[in-house]
């Protein structure tokens, strides 16, 4: 029972206290407007039907190709995309769509994000100390006194050196950048972080520096983490757990040793036999899906991933299928499992 | 493949965890390159070190701007020619020794109509008050004097003439002096003052004689044969063949003037001299008019006229206008009222402009629907003739120049905003997707900060370039309008109607320094806010360039 604590139904009866966020079957749709009047004439289902749980002080890894949702269901989450289609976020056991405007700017410093981009992610007109406490002069996180110790120790914690304060974004490589996102987000001092690809616009040794940083402040910071990421060797360096989204949809989710180990979706294995082998001689089983991505304003019916399975059967074209968990904390949705 | 999966987990994690070790060791390797050049610098050896802290200067985005807007050569030229227009405009309208609507003068000798002079050959009748002298009855004792009778009866009233000399006839009816006739004409020295007609008659009588004196109310008269008439010492009145009237009607002509202007004329001469009492010489030309029967007599006089159309000079070095106004101060202060309605109109428009533009980009929506159908229809309206109807208008209900000045401004900066909305929509709407709104949004930043610290400022580049331009523009229109009569207006200057004197091709021709200075000042200046449109957008987006 020790790991059904860890990961728990996607239903929970009850709010669990170590969960820190609660996402359940949530639903984000865009709509797609056209004719004369700007008729709603369909809709993108960007999110559609994300249903997990993150543990207080872990990072849940959410891995995926282009054009899956990661980063709308990143969005989403913080109610920065509009309203909702459908669903619950609990963060901290309380519905986040239903906060008031006050409460939402309370909220606001305690769940934060970090962008892929950090090029288009800070202000090009504000000097670096300004765009980090700028938020924190909003919410008086600290005394005028203690302002500049505290943006001082904000920056060293995140690699920067005091003197950054007066320099512009333009003035700073991709690296220190990234540095400045995550300063700007831990400024507010918040208990859980949405990093959008934080380190997919890097090259390979800045984005072990970010990662590592990451992982420092997690443990300094009792930090939570939703890790976005499409480079798995990323995500599973630095989660707890992951879940796999295709289309809008998580097709599989638990602990991270539990789906690297044994990945059970047929989308899983494939993408994880992409993962390169740094070994010159290894032959790489690789799986190569077919086809590309369906539309999300269009998803086929029944299992999303069908048109593009190994092991498609007849009944995945018509029967959508549900979660089903194949081991303790290990959700799969494929009918390959659902033991009929 | 799961077995392969865990088997490269700690290979990986080394590699990442390797990385990050390397960069500690490196950072602190930086740190220790610091130290040890601090202590280089310590002894007094030279350093050189690209080490981040020791990097001192720092350009904010707009200081690169500057130094980029420094390199480009043209923009730089019309930089300066603003100043000097500036310079030119403001500090040249309160070092010049003039007021814009100073007028000047200059004095002309002009040949001016003095006075005129006729001679009385034909009878002047006098009558008596009460008593009735009329026409036919004129004409009737025309009829005896020639005939020369001594009496003339008419519808039954007879008439006795007294002929006391060729050129005076007293006429009686019923034993009463009722009339007389006269060639010489009787005026008192006091203006408008009209002499009693029995003293008139005893005047002539007393002429006719060759002089004389007598008594009249108690006053004693003597008349001498030049036809003074003295009252006691005192002349007070004048008789004579010869009617002089002054032209002017606030000239009073003295006796003597009267009494040597008549010599000179009975002497046939052309000119004549008269020295006033105090001394002064005043030269008249008289000239007959033989239609007429008189002597036109005309004095030199120095006359002030306006100095219309002078020529560069000392004083005026672009000369006047056609009111007699300096040109150069009538420039400076032209080129204040252009630059400040471009200036006032442009932020009138701006305001509006961002205003709309900002609250249609940045909510979106039904807000940016009904906010771009009000552009679109602004665009529809044809901006000249409105501007030239409200003109016409405005010139019917006569409205104060200075007044009229504001509703120009008013209207060109109403008409004008949607260009600037547009475009300022256009940059929020780009802008409001970018990753750093959302990070702000993220931080719970209020709307107004979002707007002004981090939306607006980034619009600010391309609202600069189209404000410098349009200051062009709008300088470029006022002129249009001033010069149709349709903008600024006398007594103020500006460039456009300055020009505006030029409406003949006299004028044109012939003074050219009405029209070519200001037409270069706007010319330049206009010129110059579109170089440093352009450059100030080069220097904003280096990649706009080519």
């Amino acid at each position: 029972m020790a790991k059904s604590e860890n990961v728990k139904s996607c239903e929970p009866a009850s709010v669990d206290p170590q969960y820190i966020l609660m996402v359940k079957n949530l639903k984000k749709y865009f709509p797609i407007k056209g004719g004369m009047m700007g008729r709603v004439v369909g809709q993108v289902k960007a999110v559609d039907g994300v249903t997990f749980n993150v543990r207080r002080g872990t990072t849940m890894g959410l891995v995926g190709e282009s054009g899956c949702g990661k980063t709308t269901t990143g969005r989403t989450i913080l109610r920065l995309s509009g309203e909702k289609t459908d669903g619950q976020v609990l963060f901290n056991g309380k519905e986040v769509y239903d906060a008031s405007p006050a409460e939402m700017r309370k909220l606001r410093t305690r769940m934060q994000i970090i962008f892929q981009d950090p090029f288009s992610s800070l202000s090009p007109r504000l000097p670096v100390g300004e765009i980090i406490g700028e938020a924190v002069k909003e919410h008086k996180l600290v005394s005028r006194e203690e302002y500049e110790a505290y943006l001082d120790k904000v920056m060293d914690d995140c690699g920067l050196q005091p003197f950054h304060k007066d320099r512009y974004p333009h003035e700073f490589s991709g690296g220190q950048r990234q540095r400045i996102c995550i300063a700007r987000a831990l400024a507010l001092n918040p208990e859980f972080v949405v990093c959008d690809e934080p380190v997919s616009a890097l090259d390979v040794s800045i984005q072990a520096q970010i990662i590592n940083l990451l992982k420092k402040l997690q443990e300094e910071r009792k930090l939570t983490y939703l890790f976005i990421s499409h480079d798995l060797s990323v995500v599973e360096h630095i989660s707890d757990t992951v879940g796999v989204m295709y289309l809008g949809s998580l097709v599989e989710y638990g602990e991270k040793k539990d789906i690297f180990r044994n990945p059970l979706h047929p989308y899983t294995k494939a993408l994880f036999s992409a993962i390169p082998i740094p070994d010159p001689h290894a032959r790489m089983n690789r799986i190569v899906l077919e086809g590309t991505i369906p539309s999300p304003a269009n998803p086929p019916a029944g299992c999303k991933f069908h048109t593009r399975c190994a092991h498609c059967m007849q009944r995945c074209k018509t029967e959508t299928p549900k979660q089903v968990e194949v081991e303790k904390g290990h959700f799969v949705v494929c009918h390959l499992y659902d033991g009929k | 493949m799961a077995f392969e999966n865990e088997k490269k987990t700690p290979s990986r994690q080394d590699g990442l965890s390797g990385d990050g070790s390397v960069q500690k060791t490196g950072s602190m390797a930086g740190n220790e390159g610091a130290s040890a050049n601090g202590a280089a610098a310590e002894n007094g050896k030279p350093e050189y070190s690209l080490n981040d802290d020791r990097r001192v200067k720092t350009l904010s985005p707009s200081a690169l701007v500057i130094k980029r807007f420094i390199r480009n050569r043209v923009a730089v030229t019309g930089l300066v020619i603003l100043i000097l227009m500036f310079a030119f405009s403001y500090i040249g309208g309160l070092i010049s020794p003039y007021r814009q609507d100073q007028v000047f003068y200059r004095t002309e000798l002009q040949n001016q109509d003095f006075a005129g002079v006729t001679e009385n050959t034909d009878f002047r009748y006098v009558v008596k008050e009460g008593a009735s002298f009329g026409s036919v009855e004129q004409a009737q004792f025309v009829l005896a004097t020639i005939q020369k009778k001594d009496a003339f009866e008419f519808r039954g009233t007879s008439y006795r003439l007294d002929k006391l000399s060729d050129v005076l006839y007293g006429i009686y009816s019923g034993g009463e002096l009722i009339a007389f006739a006269s060639c010489d004409v009787v005026s008192s020295s006091v203006q408008g003052v009209k002499l009693p007609f029995e003293l008139q008659y005893l005047i002539l009588s007393s002429l006719a004689e060759g002089g004389g004196s007598f008594t009249y109310e108690g006053g004693d008269y003597t008349v001498d044969e030049d036809g003074g008439v003295l009252l006691g010492k005192e002349e007070v009145a004048y008789a004579s063949r010869y009617i002089v009237q002054p032209i002017m009607s606030d000239v009073h002509l003295t006796r003597q003037f009267k009494e040597e202007l008549i010599e000179s004329i009975q002497n046939g001469e052309d000119s004549f001299s008269f020295t006033e009492a105090d001394g002064s010489v005043s030269v008249y030309t008289v000239v007959f008019n033989a239609a007429m029967k008189n002597w036109n007599v005309r004095q030199e006089t120095e006359t002030r006229v306006f100095d219309t159309y002078s020529a560069p000079s000392k004083e005026h070095w672009l000369g006047t206008d056609k009111n007699g106004m300096d040109m150069l101060t009538r420039l400076m202060y032209g080129g204040r009222v252009s630059l400040y309605i471009g200036f006032i109109v442009v932020i009138i428009e701006t305001t509006l402009g961002v205003l709309l533009g900002g609250v249609s980009g940045y909510f979106g929506g039904w807000v940016d629907m009904l906010i771009m159908r009000i552009v679109d229809i602004f665009y529809c309206i044809p901006s000249m003739p409105i501007i030239i109807i409200l003109g016409a208008a405005m010139d019917m209900m006569r409205v104060d120049p200075q007044v009229r000045m504001i509703y120009l401004m008013l209207i060109l900066g109403f008409l004008g905003w949607p260009g600037i909305s547009r475009l300022v929509r256009g940059q929020i709407l780009t802008l409001r997707e970018q990753e750093f709104m959302m990070a702000t949004e993220a931080c719970g930043i209020s709307v107004p900060k979002r707007i002004f610290r981090h939306l607006l400022p980034n619009v600010m580049p391309q609202l600069i370039v189209t404000m410098t331009m349009s200051l062009g523009s709008v300088i470029l229109t006022e002129a249009t309008l001033s010069f149709l009569g349709l903008g600024v207006k006398f007594p103020f200057a500006s460039w456009g109607n300055i020009i505006n004197d030029v409406n003949n091709t006299f004028v044109l021709t012939n003074y050219w320094f009405i029209w070519i200075p200001a037409g270069l000042c706007l010319l330049s200046t206009v010129l110059a806010f579109n170089l440093v449109g352009d450059g100030l957008r080069d220097a904003f987006d280096p990649k706009m360039k080519r």
